[in-house]
């Protein structure tokens, strides 16, 4: 639905976008993960038609509207954008917000009803948005983003202005609504939380490039390097010696998820395949810290050898206190980095 | 380019200044500029601008704090009282003034009669600003161990910094060319000794030679004044999510400030009022009929809505592009728009007539040339207001429009224009009141026999026939005060 | 930036109508254009004579002839820059300015078409252009203004050089911006050579003359006991007068004319000259016989208190005779050399 190929762009001597891929398929949703600064809005931008490209092209729905050739405008591309804090037309309600993409015929339709319907907010087409609340605006937005039925949906970051706690609700929500409608849709965000939630497939995009591309448990589990590592999650890295069948690490042997050819390597695990036991076998570890989250929390311990590590203990298992010695087992297997290319 | 052809008209009267200077010659130049008496001209012009500005600034930010942010009584009524000095010409008021008092004559009169008449180009941004602020900012000053005053004084004042120099710098232009008040109340100043020039010995190019003394004394000011906006830096304003202003409690100061405010009502409205009632009661002339007064008024109001309206379409482009590319050029062209503002009014009018005869022929003498002139003059004014409504719709807006298929003549009307025509609107309203007001200009290229009620009152204090002229005036303040409260009401005071 | 800029010049065309709508309302004001065609009963006159003067007896010549004048009002000095800018391509048919001074200047120009003798034969040849180019329709005598109850009779000057005595410290208020004024000066010069009138303004300057931006203000301070008196033309007196309602004998300001051909009682014109494309127009020519008709004559003396050229026709009651004034004997085509005289002005710390 959306292809990406090679795309470069910069302003004066900043490079913003350094040979972008990227391919979309019909349905699905895609989230650009990446931390601020790495491109993500401007590709955005790109693909929306507000920036013009310097190279490569850019396909919606078998069309260029990018790339060798003319620059298509961005209300002939038929991509519509949810901006951050839903930019609601002051002046309009939200049936008119809503309908702002539509022509008479598609007005008269019901449509407008049914993707407010969609987005949780039936019979709120007489409000103005500054009766709503930032929730509620975000979902008009959204529905007004859906209403003329676009081969693409892009959402610039749409959920970082909600609490916390509204965030999951509506984050849900919408993900449903952009489901239930078939939209096909791409969320630039730096919230790995919301990428891997929402998403159907994640990019994370570094300096300018997408270094990963894939499923989110795949980008969880078996990160490219270690950066995407650590910017999709908490990450163990430990210093490993591999043979065939395993690699010995400051936790002990542990098992590998893939062949790897022998040598020193750094191996990931997650904090959650870390347990901790106050008897039994085992590595013995110090706890430094303890930062409680409330489902879970994170204990950051120190090895004997001076390796930090950090362990997701559930709130079920007996307290942990500073200070005090445990022992420490790896359940799973450890990922390895594939070699730089 | 839209913006450049805008700024190019509106330098025409430098253009002009050039050509008829540069005939002059070297030695006239060197003869007429560098003498004692234009530098004593010069320097009185600028005190009288500094007196005068200085005297703005404190009345106009008193007024609209204690009009926005106070407990005051009456606030609504102050707050449209404090405008509507707007619609007093100079040229009225200062009448007003020497019949009222006696020996009212030289620099502090003038000083005060300018004050009277130009603080609301300061009270009004400063009013707006007040009201729409965020007080998140203030909040936390409070909450950092500030008091309410200190809290105004430090960080409310700073915020309000870029509207007020705004106002400012328009209140030292208008000093600058006003020859109104300072003839009235005899005061020697540069734009004075550039009519006399006109008038003694007929001496066209040695007014023009002045006249770019002006110029140069322009351009220093919008220097000085781009330097202390360099220094204040950007101010974002992050939506305060329409929260109400904090007003502070006057307690046993809400008295004295209402009088306070009554006082300049008084000075500023009551004197020219008395004064005209008065003219109307001793003498025996009698303006012509009432359709003679109705057809000026028409045409007042016609050509101001002519000129205003053209001023805007002149000012969008210049005010969009300094909201939204903000930069080097469209700083350079925003200010370049001010540089005719501190030429009197007869020098804009020769440089059009100049214009007209030489370039566009066809439109001389035309309702068109005039609006032309005011447009000239009174650029600045609209491009103000067309940045300050540009910021009403940011772009995120016209991007989301346009993404959902709508093209950029269709975004602009649908969400670009319902968002920003209020402050257009507004920009147009102060144009507007301001060529109603307008008389060298429009005496030297209105139509040929088309009377407005600036000239018809013109005509009748120049033979001494001050009852026929007072309802001229009494029409004319009348007419100008209804933008001037639509403004005033608009700046949410 | 190049977002901003197309929806910029889409604003253009949206706000653009409008102001073209607003425009042709007031062009719908104004009346039709003069084809400037000689003949066709339209002529443009630029009137440097304020319009509640000149309006009522245009009216009637239009009445009369069945043409259509149009009229533009403004300052003499305002409206002789203009005809200047405007050069070969002025709308104007007919300048009338308050001054000759004016008239002169647009002479210089080579703007004005020289009149037919049989207009300049109605007036004495000291009131008009040389090479009859202009011509003069009113006179318009410098006068002493003095306030009856400040000054007594006896104390009147007898010259007008006697005002940089010390009698007359800070009691005269003059308006050197005035063209009347400026005309004075240059008689001055003429009379009596430069040395003796640069001697008399640094003498005035010296002896406190008061400075005003007009001569109505002077007289209206006189007449309010604010100023003792003043160097002004005769006639404002008697247009107060109209404007309170009472003649000129009620009022507090009294006018003294200087005698024996003291420059101090210069007779200077108002007058009309028509400009070089309208040498031929039987329009422009008819109005200004009109002015100088036994009618138009009439109209001034009653009306503007001036003193008709035209002999025959009787001074507005109140007022001496043009005839019994010691005028002095200058001629108005010698009052040329304004520069010098306004250089003399500034010179003198007066402008």
């Amino acid at each position: 639905m959306l292809s990406v190929t090679g795309v470069r762009k910069s302003y004066g001597d900043v490079v913003a976008l350094d040979g972008v891929d990227l391919d979309v398929p019909a349905g699905t949703l895609v989230a650009v993960l990446g931390p601020s600064g790495c491109g993500k809005t401007t590709l955005l931008r790109c693909v929306a038609g507000f920036e013009h490209i310097h190279s490569g092209r850019i396909d919606v729905d078998g069309r260029r509207v990018a790339g060798a050739g003319p620059h298509v405008p961005p209300h002939r591309r038929r991509v519509a954008v949810v901006p951050q804090e839903g930019a609601l037309f002051p002046h309009l309600n939200v049936a008119a917000n809503v309908a702002f993409g539509l022509d008479r015929a598609a007005r008269r339709s019901g449509r407008v009803d049914e993707v407010l319907a969609l987005v949780g907010l039936p019979g709120f087409g007489d409000r103005m948005p500054h009766q709503l609340s930032g929730g509620q605006q975000q979902r008009v937005a959204v529905a007004r983003a859906l209403a003329p039925r676009p081969p693409l949906v892009l959402l610039d970051e749409p959920f970082s202005a909600l609490d916390a706690g509204l965030r999951a609700d509506v984050r849900r929500d919408v993900r449903q609504a952009l489901h239930t409608d078939g939209a096909t849709a791409l969320l630039v965000t730096h919230d790995q939380g919301e990428a891997l939630s929402m998403a159907d497939r994640v990019a994370v995009m570094n300096a300018g490039r997408i270094v990963q591309y894939g499923p989110p448990a795949a980008v969880y589990r078996e990160p490219a390097d270690p950066w995407v590592a650590g910017f999709v999650g908490e990450a163990v890295l430990l210093a490993a010696t591999v043979d065939g069948t395993g690699a010995a690490t400051a936790l002990g042997r542990i098992a590998l998820r893939g062949p790897a050819p022998a040598g020193l390597h750094t191996v990931l695990l997650r904090p959650e395949q870390l347990r901790i036991s106050d008897n039994g076998g085992g590595v013995a570890a110090t706890v430094v810290r303890h930062d409680f989250h409330g489902h879970d929390a994170l204990v950051q311990l120190q090895l004997a050898d001076g390796t930090r590590v950090t362990a997701r203990v559930l709130d079920t298992t007996p307290p942990v206190v500073t200070g005090e010695t445990v022992t420490v087992t790896v359940s799973g297997q450890a990922h390895t980095f594939p070699p730089r290319p | 380019m839209a913006s450049a052809a805008a700024v190019g008209l509106a330098l025409v009267p430098v253009a002009y200044l050039a050509v008829r200077t540069g005939e002059a010659g070297w030695t006239r130049i060197v003869d007429e500029l560098f003498t004692r008496r234009v530098a004593v001209l010069a320097g009185r012009s600028l005190a009288l601008a500094a007196v005068v500005t200085s005297a703005c600034t404190a009345i106009g930010v008193g007024a609209a704090f204690l009009v926005t942010r106070t407990d005051l009584p009456a606030r609504r009524f102050f707050g449209v009282v404090a405008a509507l000095p707007l619609a007093v010409p100079t040229y009225v008021a200062g009448f007003a003034w020497i019949s009222t008092v006696d020996r009212f004559e030289g620099f502090w009169p003038a000083a005060l009669v300018l004050t009277l008449c130009s603080y609301p180009y300061v009270f009004l941004p400063v009013a707006a600003a007040l009201a729409g602020g965020d007080p998140a900012q203030e909040e936390v000053s409070r909450s950092l161990g500030r008091g309410a005053w200190r809290t105004f004084a430090s960080v409310t004042l700073r915020q309000v910094r870029p509207s007020i120099a705004a106002g400012a710098l328009l209140v030292a232009l208008y000093v600058l060319s006003d020859f109104g008040a300072v003839s009235i109340v005899r005061v020697d100043t540069f734009t004075r000794a550039i009519f006399t020039a006109f008038n003694v010995g007929f001496d066209r190019t040695g007014a023009l030679v002045l006249s770019t003394v002006l110029v140069v004394l322009t351009v220093l000011l919008i220097g000085g004044e781009l330097t202390t906006r360099a220094r204040g830096a950007r101010y974002a304003r992050v939506g305060g999510a329409g929260r109400p202003p904090i007003r502070l409690p006057l307690r046993a100061a809400r008295w004295p400030a209402a009088a306070a405010l009554t006082a300049v009502a008084v000075l500023a409205l009551g004197v020219p009022a008395a004064s005209l009632a008065r003219r109307l009661a001793e003498g025996v002339s009698r303006p012509g009929s009432l359709a003679e007064i109705a057809t000026a008024a028409g045409n007042s109001l016609a050509v101001s809505l002519a000129g205003a309206l053209l001023t805007m379409v002149l000012a969008l482009p210049v005010g969009l592009l300094t909201a939204r590319a903000p930069g080097p050029l469209a700083t350079l062209l925003d200010r370049l728009t001010y540089v005719a503002h501190a030429l009197p009014g007869v020098v804009i009018g020769l440089s059009l007539v100049f214009f007209g005869i030489n370039v566009a022929y066809p439109l001389y003498q035309s309702v068109w040339l005039l609006a032309l002139a005011y447009a000239t003059l009174f650029l600045p004014l609209a491009v103000g207001a067309v940045a300050g409504a540009a910021a009403q719709s940011p772009p995120a807006l016209e991007e989301v429009a346009r993404s959902l298929g709508r093209g950029p003549a269709k975004v602009f009307r649908t969400v670009t224009l319902p968002l920003t025509l209020p402050g257009i609107a507004a920009g147009t309203a102060l144009v507007f009141l301001t060529c109603m007001k307008e008389l060298p200009a429009t005496l030297l290229l209105r139509p040929t026999g088309m009377d407005t009620l600036a000239t018809e009152l013109w005509t009748h204090t120049s033979t001494a026939s001050y009852a026929a002229a007072a309802p001229y005036a009494a029409l004319l303040v009348g007419l100008a005060a209804v933008p001037t409260w639509f403004l005033s009401v608009r700046g949410g005071a | 930036m190049r977002y901003a800029l197309l929806v910029t010049l889409r604003s253009v065309r949206i706000i653009l109508p409008l102001a073209l709508l607003a425009g042709a309302a007031a062009a719908c004001g104004g009346d039709e254009f003069d084809s400037g065609d000689p003949g066709d009963k339209t002529i443009t006159v630029y009137s440097g004579r304020s319009e509640s003067l000149v309006a009522p007896v245009l009216e009637k010549f239009e009445q009369q002839s069945g043409m259509t004048v149009k009229v533009r009002y403004g300052s003499t000095a305002q409206m002789a820059a203009q005809i200047e800018e405007e050069g070969d391509k002025s709308p104007a048919d007919i300048f009338f300015a308050q001054d000759a001074g004016a008239l002169g200047a647009v002479a210089k120009r080579g703007l004005f078409a020289p009149l037919p003798s049989d207009v300049l034969a109605k007036v004495p040849a000291n009131y008009q252009a040389r090479s009859g180019e202009w011509v003069g329709v009113t006179g318009r005598s410098r006068v002493f203004a003095y306030n009856v109850d400040m000054v007594p009779r006896a104390d009147l000057p007898k010259s007008v050089f006697d005002l940089t005595g010390p009698q007359w410290k800070d009691k005269v208020g003059v308006a050197p911006t005035n063209g009347s004024f400026q005309a004075f000066v240059t008689a001055l010069r003429v009379q009596h050579g430069d040395a003796k009138a640069k001697e008399f303004l640094t003498g005035l300057k010296a002896n406190g003359a008061l400075i005003r931006e007009s001569n109505i203000q002077i007289v209206q301070e006189i007449n309010d006991g604010k100023l003792a008196t003043g160097l002004v033309n005769h006639y404002y007196v008697f247009e107060q007068a109209k404007e309170k309602g009472i003649t000129a004998d009620q009022m507090k300001a009294k006018l003294h004319f200087f005698t024996g051909g003291d420059t101090g009682a210069l007779v200077n014109v108002a007058g009309a000259g028509v400009l070089k494309k309208a040498a031929t127009d039987p329009d422009a020519k008819a109005l200004i016989d009109y002015l100088l008709s036994t009618e138009g004559q009439t109209y001034f003396a009653n009306e503007t208190f001036e003193y008709p050229l035209v002999a025959g026709v009787p001074t507005a009651p109140g007022l001496p005779a043009l005839d019994s004034l010691a005028a002095p004997k200058i001629d108005l085509n010698d009052l040329d050399t304004l520069d010098e005289t306004v250089k003399m002005i500034k010179e003198a710390g007066l402008a």
